[in-house]
């Protein structure tokens, strides 16, 4: 899973090397951050407290820890990853455990602006400890190089957090796709399909082929489709509507559009594109009624009496 | 002498990127309050070019602008990739002739749609197409 993240993300040795530039995490950093190594473990207990202690005390992040055991568990892991700040590496092995980080509050909808303040209270204790321990000089020469490999490890937990949206859109847009083609019999043999939304190659394919299912069902002989819901009818939409519509003629039925603005007649004929192989109506009215005169039916207003 | 009032450039490269270009570009004429027809129209035509963009050369990117003469408001779209380039240009400006199976409309249908047009292409470097739509009078 992490490794999808990496591809996602287009995570490479290139990106690596040009993030670690931006970020300024150098070797000497990585060299010092390996000596700090006994300094951290002696204090991961201490920070891991005074970070949870921030977490439970606040109630939208404390509601993220049901119970005893999840916070024992979480610990664990929280003084395993801070630690791994001073492993002193920083290559494509230590970004694919980062990118867990990020996927993991993802998955359990802790938002960045949490992960974020929970890092600072994070600093501020290893900034006093810091202190504490060594002297300023040293004491701030390490802070920086802990501040580079957290803002580095931050932006990689952002990146996730923002791919793994990104897979949740994707998701939704192929659930989206899915609902999106509906096929509906308005009288014996006639269907209407109305379109609604962007038409790209996938959903013109899903569109013909829907239809074209439905026609043989149905044993139709008019298919009615709308576009008043399709924002724009460029060279590409025009073209799946004329191949869907040879499709449906060679099954024995005929396509009627409806829906077309005078705006959209307009661009079509400037387009130089040919619909004169569909029976065309402005709106979708029309074209049940064109329909239904077709099939040698007529609908009768009651008031005046019956015979049209 | 004309004015740009605002600039925005964005990427071509996947197919949903059509969407987010004709989009930005009819919000652009809806803004610049271009009648419904010239809206339609600007909006088809970036649809085309970008396409032609993905297609053509896989990828590449457009610069819209609001542009103004000092009485009138337009929108211009600045596409540019570093694709192999239009073999024949003539031939494409003609329409009806297509060289990935579609209708070949879409540059000839650009030009028509729009008020101003211009294409510069050269072989194994690139093409750079420029539409503009105004206001109407």
């Amino acid at each position: 899973m992490h490794a999808r993240y990496l591809r996602t993300l287009k995570f490479d040795e290139l990106e690596l090397a040009s993030r670690r530039t931006f970020f300024r995490v150098t070797d000497e950093d990585l060299a010092r951050l390996a000596s700090l190594r006994s300094f951290a473990e002696k204090h991961t207990e201490a920070i891991v407290e005074a970070f949870y202690e921030l977490l439970l005390g606040h109630p939208e992040t404390a509601k993220f820890f049901s119970d005893e055991l999840a916070v024992k568990h979480v610990k664990k892991l929280q003084r395993d990853y801070f630690l791994q700040l001073f492993d002193g590496r920083c290559d494509l092995a230590y970004v694919e455990n980062r990118l867990r980080v990020g996927a993991a509050h993802e998955r359990i909808g802790l938002a960045p602006k949490w992960y974020l303040g929970a890092y600072r209270r994070y600093l501020e204790v290893v900034r006093e400890q810091l202190f504490k321990t060594f002297p300023s000089d040293e004491a701030r020469a390490s802070m920086e190089s802990i501040t580079r490999i957290v803002f580095f490890d931050m932006s990689i937990a952002i990146d996730t957090y923002i791919a793994a949206n990104l897979e949740t859109i994707g998701r939704h847009q192929l659930a989206i796709r899915e609902l999106s083609t509906p096929v509906i019999r308005v009288h014996e043999r006639i269907l209407l399909m109305p379109l609604i939304g962007t038409i790209d190659s996938l959903r013109a394919n899903q569109i013909m082929d829907a239809l074209l299912l439905r026609v043989v069902e149905e044993q139709a002989r008019f298919v009615i489709v709308d576009i008043a819901g399709v924002p724009v009818v460029d060279t590409k939409v025009a073209d799946s509507l004329l191949k869907t519509t040879a499709a449906v003629r060679m099954l024995g039925a005929q396509v009627i559009l409806t829906g077309i603005s005078a705006p959209i007649a307009r661009t079509l004929v400037q387009l130089g594109v040919d619909v004169s192989s569909m029976h065309t109506c402005a709106r979708l009215q029309e074209g049940i009624e064109l329909a239904l005169q077709l099939a040698g039916k007529v609908i009768v207003d009651r008031e005046k009496g019956g015979a049209p | 002498m004309i004015d740009v009032v605002a600039q925005y450039r964005l990427e071509i490269q996947i197919e949903d990127d059509i969407v987010i270009v004709r989009r930005k570009a009819r919000q652009l004429a809806q803004a610049r309050k271009l009648d419904p027809f010239a809206t339609a129209a600007i909006t088809t035509a970036v649809s085309e070019l970008t396409r032609n963009v993905l297609v053509h050369a896989g990828g590449g990117s457009v610069v819209l602008e609001e542009i103004s003469d000092g009485e009138r408001y337009g929108v211009r779209a600045t596409f540019e990739d570093h694709g192999p380039g239009i073999a024949n240009l003539e031939l494409a400006l003609a329409g009806g002739h297509s060289t990935s199976k579609t209708m070949g409309l879409g540059l000839s249908g650009s030009k028509r749609l729009a008020d101003r047009f211009e294409v510069k292409t050269e072989k194994g470097v690139g093409t750079t197409v420029r539409i503009e739509k105004w206001q109407g009078l």
